[in-house]
């Protein structure tokens, strides 16, 4: 290589894009995010819950489109495509077209007065076409950036030439006409493809009505839930009233080869469930119906997730696909014919039918991947490797999320982190070499006499037509330590935010109030512009007369006007009572510590050390390698040790890499940046130093004593003894596997992911080593989820045969025989068996109970590491610096694990990557007089930031022993929990005191 | 009218003051500064008005009662939980229907009522492993046992904590409002079950019924149990040297059977809780707390019993602690809660 670029290009702007930018910009590399849309946040931002939390999509998603909107080094391109892709690893360019967007950003203060004042109407995408949008939008309420589109193919001015009502009513003068598409090109040294998914077309099987109005797309449903959704969160039919009983319809577009989609799209099961629970929620009169072939509920919290929609939500599973939806041509009523098992053939009638559509590559990803020359599989895929899941065909461009494979949303964020580790990797030398750090005046003093501003803006019309703007400066003016108020139409503007900053010079202001609209988005902005006006961001307070005020009061002006008087009273009142506060920057430790030598442990040590960073590598067993030691076959054919071995040989000649095996951690003590643990083996009694580490201690196979007589008999094994054997060939003219052994019970209720692919695996091999050899598989769903459903179809076309069973009738096996009942034929069958092999679940290792305290991190009910959030954080823990990936979260393949231990290294980088820990200026802070150590600080804080330290408190005559929190600056994050738990009142938030929010109470109730 | 002219500077106060043992304070130069100097004292917000000095005192001083009425209208000092219940007693004098959320009626044409106190609140706020509710359904379980059949009280708070805060304009509001509605109830006794209810309405009240601590009504009855435990009395300062009540709880617990055993400072000389009208928590006051559990620990018994929430708390809070040293054994409970458990589903 000759250059190597300090940028990285991210296509597609969906949640994969977002997390790539942001740990790539948060390692000092400069991003581009190009995206197709008019907003970053893709599929994600039209979910309305995510299972299997219910939590709220958008709640979830939308802080990260806002740091995205602010990173410094994220550089957005919205409305934008990639035309080309010219060079080599560490030195790409990039040719993107950004299309006209005919609304000038800078001028644009999203007023939305143009939306109002456009006549056309066009089907609204983000509703998936229920209900209109204006030619004039903004892609949806909480869109980034905030800025509006003209839709050139709706506009009448632009296709016609009339109207031109947007310009006229602008009164920023925003709207250009004349706007015209733009080629750039940018220079990268890497890029990441993160197009996403595309949902599949239903229309094109005729068979399941898409063109009855009642029979909708599952994202249509979904849609249809969302409280910013066409019908405000009520499910409607087209009548306008609502369903009693809905049907969804699983697999349409997956598990399809006849058209061309083998695959399983993975999520669409997870998701019908979620979406029958959540409109159950809003209506507990509904009945809901899912269709399905098996429930693939295979991800952490999914079985469980499943067994409380079944057994207490009453959601009725219906295990068979029906063909297509009936409607009666009289009455238009929707009805769905379906086998029973072992009944014959039902009909029902359903009020409406959801057809759960599944995930495809989009024409436009199919595109990118020719643009890129990168290779594609037959589903139209990018193609990668098991042992490296985020690389392409063609190195220094990078992969990840849905348009490598149909993927969940904490998966997509796993791999994003992960692709961004692999350009991090490449561009380690170029870290901070294209980013620049804003430069600030400094502070000036700000004395004891309180001289506030306050600026009221009437935002255009949406303040300034309700509440009576002049009458409510001249009434500030009167407030106490208010020494200015002036009125803005639009203070976010760039000519008003110069305006603020000249204020505050000609008027010796020391305290600024903004009374406009949410600090969500805007608080950020005049907080910069304070600092650029020498005053410190913490004397600033925004009143929100807009979202809670003028927007809610709009047939109440004099009341609207009153309420805020009432509510800049309350803010200016806080404000004056505001300090400066600062931040703090701390040196700190940059090795990285990895537990675990197997391939997930292996993998974060090699990604941490290819940026440059010392990283100890601890095994508990005599050898690296890990679980897929036990194992020897891939389920692309090639060895195990085809991968272990070269992992090994990396780690061990990495310069930056020390590995310890036999040896344990026994003693961590500290927070991020400055870890301190005793290490213990054999041969070894060390201290170290650390400022991250990674949890990747793994899981093993169990040993299912007691389950289908193993243990009892020599020819009953499990799945990876299986594997040994196979080495030297199997002597067995029937084999019977059974599934689940040991899983998805009351003991191990979660489902362990891998054993269904792992068997598809094992009954191909022993079908193709002696194709005249029986393979029975007694299962209780199939779960090869993904690009693995190949191998199920594989493993049918080969004849292995196929019977399941349910929990209440297990099979039953004698030394020679296993007798199960098929429940699709509802016939007892007796299976003479040679070799009977049993898939049984991975389960934590006891240390798990160990480890957990010491870093004191949690573990989930069935003892594996819960990770900070399940959807957008799957590899981090809540505290700061510690990261987990692999087994030790939750069973899981191969690739899988690869993909999230380079995400935790990733997410490490963006520590270690750093100059210096900075921590922030509204931290909470304990004062130890007050303090009585019962510790209630500790058990609230998200963040592991008060720790109780042990000190002599020695008073007049009696001198104790006892603990007193201490709060550690660089990890807490200033949100107040402890201090509204701690009894004494020893803990302050900083910039929340007491007195300030007394201040605010005060104030208001000088207005009643 | 506090009596601190009658003060000759012994001393004594000082030296026996519980408070003295871990913050520099002396009720005996307080007095003297007062009465010599006119000038006021930061000691009177020190002061847990335990009354051991008055106690003790030979010229019959009563110290706590003159920083009652110093503390009046000043600004007060250390309130712990943030003052979130002097807020909300403050609160509730303002509004109509403001008063336990307790459901339980009672019998309503009884001539005896039962007030449980702001129990409800403490569950609301603490957040510790104590039911204090159950002080409330246990008392009634209890008067119910030996045929007393009594109608649940449904005031506002004693107003306790304002009057030693020195809210006194708060306390006489709220003094007025139960008044009232003692006088309209038809009740003849007022059975409390907390100490500072029992003080509150019999010394700071005028009140035209009877008052009594349920320790009294139990201390001879019949409740039919043989507990067999081991257990030892911590003397609240309200019921002990405020209101002079000693035996009646520790004989209502060897009535039913328990043993009890002494801390080394019992009845008169027992050492305090260390938070008084939820002022003053912090590590001095622990000191105290701590000195208190470590005497019950010395006992050996079973369960700890008190006959104050606030002692329950306070105890129980230190008890709780996530990370503590010291580990304590036993059992705090409140008498009320004892009894009734012991007699299980008579």
């Amino acid at each position: 290589m000759s250059k190597l670029v300090g940028a990285v290009a991210v296509a597609g702007g969906g949640i994969a894009g977002i997390q790539s930018a942001i740990d790539l910009a948060n390692s000092g590399l400069k991003v581009y995010l190009i995206e197709k849309g008019t907003s970053i946040g893709g599929k994600m931002a039209q979910l309305d819950k995510t299972f299997p939390t219910l939590d709220c999509s958008m709640c979830t998603l939308s802080p990260k489109l806002a740091e995205v909107s602010r990173h410094p080094n994220i550089e957005l391109l919205t409305y934008s495509e990639i035309t080309g892709i010219e060079g080599e690893a560490g030195d790409f360019t990039v040719k993107v077209k950004k299309k006209a967007t005919y609304v000038d950003q800078d001028k644009c203060t999203a007023c939305e007065i143009c939306v109002s004042k456009c006549p056309a109407k066009v089907p609204n995408e983000y509703n998936e076409d229920q209900g209109v949008r204006k030619a004039i939008y903004l892609a949806f309420p909480q869109a980034v950036p905030r800025v509006f589109t003209i839709d050139a193919q709706h506009c009448l001015y632009l296709t016609k030439g009339k109207c031109g009502n947007c310009a006229k009513f602008c009164e920023n003068d925003a709207i250009n006409y004349e706007d015209k598409d733009e080629e750039v090109e940018i220079n990268v040294g890497s890029v990441i493809l993160s197009p996403g998914f595309t949902p599949f077309d239903a229309s094109q099987l005729e068979q399941f009505r898409l063109d009855h109005p009642n029979v909708i797309t599952s994202l249509q449903f979904e849609r249809q839930l969302s409280s910013s959704g066409p019908y405000e969160g009520h499910v409607t039919l087209a009548d306008g009233s609502h369903p009693n009983r809905i049907a969804w319809i699983q697999c349409v577009g997956s598990r399809s080869p006849e058209i061309g989609r083998g695959n399983c799209s993975s999520v669409c099961c997870m998701y019908a469930t979620k979406e029958a629970m959540v409109a159950m929620e809003h209506d507990s009169e509904l009945e809901t119906t899912i269709f399905n072939i098996d429930v693939r509920a295979f991800g952490k919290g999914f079985e469980e997730f499943y067994q409380k929609a079944k057994n207490e939500k009453g959601i009725r599973f219906i295990r068979s696909r029906p063909s297509g939806v009936e409607v009666d041509p009289l009455t238009n009523q929707l009805s769905l014919k379906y086998e029973v098992e072992g009944d014959g053939i039902n009909q029902e009638e359903f009020d409406m039918v959801v057809l759960s559509i599944g995930l495809t590559p989009s024409e436009s990803s199919k595109q990118l991947a020719e643009i890129s020359n990168v290779e594609i599989d037959d589903l139209g895929f990018i193609q990668t490797r098991i042992d490296s899941p985020m690389e392409t065909s063609r190195p220094g461009i990078f992969v990840c999320g849905a348009v490598q494979a149909p993927k969940d949303i904490p998966d997509t964020v796993a791999d994003a982190s992960g692709a961004a580790s692999k350009a991090s990797s490449l561009l380690a030398s170029e870290r901070g070499t294209l980013i620049t750090e804003k430069e600030y005046p400094p502070e000036k003093a700000i004395g004891d006499d309180i001289r506030t501003g306050v600026v009221v803006c009437r935002c255009g019309i949406n303040i300034g037509s309700i509440v009576d703007v002049p009458d409510v400066v001249e009434y500030v003016k009167t407030l106490p330590g208010v020494a200015f108020a002036k009125e803005e139409v639009y203070a976010c503007s760039s000519d008003s935010l110069e305006g603020i900053s000249d204020m505050v010079r000609e008027h010796d202001l020391n305290r600024v109030v903004v009374a406009s609209c949410t600090p969500r988005t805007h608080e950020p902005l005049f907080q910069e512009t304070l600092m650029e006006a020498g005053l410190n961001p913490y004397l600033f307070e925004l009143a929100n007369i807009r979202e809670h005020c003028s927007w809610v009061h709009q047939k109440e002006k004099e009341k609207a006007t009153k309420k805020a008087k009432d509510i800049i009273r309350m803010s200016t009142a806080r404000v004056n009572l505001t300090q400066p506060l600062y931040t703090d920057k701390v040196e700190f430790n940059k090795d990285a510590l990895v537990l675990g030598g197997g391939v997930a442990g292996m993998t974060a040590a090699i990604d941490i050390a290819d940026k440059g960073f010392h990283v100890t590598l601890v095994e508990k067993g005599p050898e690296l390698g890990g679980l897929l030691r036990t194992y020897t076959t891939l389920q692309d054919g090639r060895r195990t040790e085809d991968i272990i071995e070269p992992m090994i040989q990396k780690v061990v000649s990495h310069d930056t890499i020390t590995v310890f095996t036999d040896t344990e951690l026994v003693e961590q003590e500290g927070a991020v940046g400055n870890f301190t643990g005793k290490l213990k083996g054999i041969d070894v009694d060390e201290e170290i130093v650390f400022g991250v580490a990674v949890i990747a201690t793994g899981a093993n196979e169990l040993k299912p004593d007691g389950y289908f007589s193993y243990g009892e008999y020599s020819n009953i094994v499990t799945q990876s003894e299986l594997e040994q054997m196979m080495d030297t060939g199997v002597d067995a003219k029937n084999v019977v596997f059974i599934q689940c052994a040991g899983g998805r019970n009351d003991d191990r209720p979660y489902c362990s992911r891998a054993c269904c692919t792992v068997a598809m695996k094992n009954a191909i091999q022993l079908k193709e080593s002696d194709p005249g050899r029986n393979v029975y598989i007694l299962y209780r769903d199939i779960r090869t989820f993904g690009k693995w459903e190949e191998l199920y179809t594989k493993a049918r076309e080969l004849g292995v045969v196929f019977m399941r069973y349910t929990e209440d009738q297990e099979p039953e096996v004698t030394d020679r025989t296993v007798s199960v009942i098929d429940f699709l034929l509802g016939m007892n069958f007796e299976i003479d068996y040679d070799l009977l092999v049993l898939s049984a679940p991975m389960v934590t290792p006891e240390t798990n109970e160990t480890l957990a305290p010491l870093f004191k991190v949690p573990l989930d009910a069935n003892k594996f590491f819960l990770e900070a959030h399940i959807k957008l954080r799957p590899v981090e823990f809540a505290t700061d610096g510690v990261f987990l990936c692999g087994t030790a979260q939750a069973p899981k393949l191969v690739d899988e694990a690869v993909s999230q231990a380079s995400a935790a290294a990733s997410r490490a980088t963006t520590i270690l990557s750093k100059d210096y820990l900075e921590t922030i200026g509204n931290i909470s802070v304990v004062d130890p007089e007050l303090c009585i150590g019962c510790g209630r600080c500790t058990l609230v804080c998200p963040f592991n930031a008060p720790e109780l330290k042990e000190i002599v408190v020695e008073t007049e005559e009696i001198i104790y022993t006892t603990k007193k929190s201490e709060i550690n600056a660089t990890v807490c994050k200033g949100c107040g929990s402890c201090a509204a738990e701690c009894p004494t009142g020893a803990i302050t938030p900083r910039h929340f005191t007491g007195p300030q929010i007394m201040a605010v109470i005060k104030a208001y109730v000088e207005g009643i | 009218m506090s009596n601190i002219q009658l003060c000759y500077q012994c001393g004594k106060c000082t030296a026996i003051c519980p408070v003295r043992r871990v913050v520099k304070t002396s009720p005996r130069s307080t007095i003297y500064n007062n009465t010599v100097y006119r000038t006021g004292s930061d000691d009177i917000w020190n002061c847990l008005t335990c009354g051991l000095c008055y106690d003790g005192c030979p010229q019959g001083v009563d110290y706590p009662e003159f920083v009652k009425e110093e503390r009046d209208s000043k600004e007060d000092g250390d309130l712990a939980h943030k003052g979130v219940f002097t807020l909300l007693t403050d609160m509730m004098t303002d509004l109509e229907e403001s008063r336990t959320s307790l459901d339980e009626a009672g019998n309503t044409d009884s001539k005896i009522g039962y007030y449980p106190g702001c129990l409800d609140f403490h569950d609301m706020f603490f957040n510790l492993d104590v039911d204090f509710r159950s002080i409330a359904d246990s008392s009634m379980k209890l008067l119910n046992s030996i045929d007393l059949d009594p109608k649940l009280i449904k005031m506002k708070c004693c107003g306790h904590d304002q009057l030693w805060q020195g809210d006194k304009g708060t306390f006489e509001k709220l003094k007025d409002q139960n008044t009232k509605l003692i006088a309209q109830s038809g009740i003849e006794k007022l059975v409390t079950s907390c100490a500072e209810c029992y003080r509150t309405l019999s010394q700071d009240y005028d009140l035209p019924v009877e008052v009594v601590h349920i320790s009294q009504l139990l201390k001879d009855a019949d409740l039919g149990i043989d507990s067999k435990t081991t257990v030892t009395y911590h003397d609240s300062c309200r019921l002990g040297r405020h209101m002079g009540e000693y035996e009646a709880p520790r004989e209502a617990l060897a009535s039913a059977g328990s043993e009890v055993v002494e801390m080394k400072h019992n009845r008169n000389d027992s050492w305090c809780c260390g938070v008084s009208s939820m002022m003053n928590c912090n590590d001095r006051s622990k000191a105290l707390r701590k000195a208190r559990l470590d005497e019950a620990k010395d006992t050996g018994a079973q369960v700890l019993i008190t006959t104050c929430p606030k002692c329950l708390a306070h105890l129980n809070c230190m008890k709780d602690e996530q990370e503590s040293i010291e580990q304590y054994d036993y059992d705090i409970k409140d008498l009320t809660v004892f009894l009734a458990e012991q007699m299980g589903g008579k």
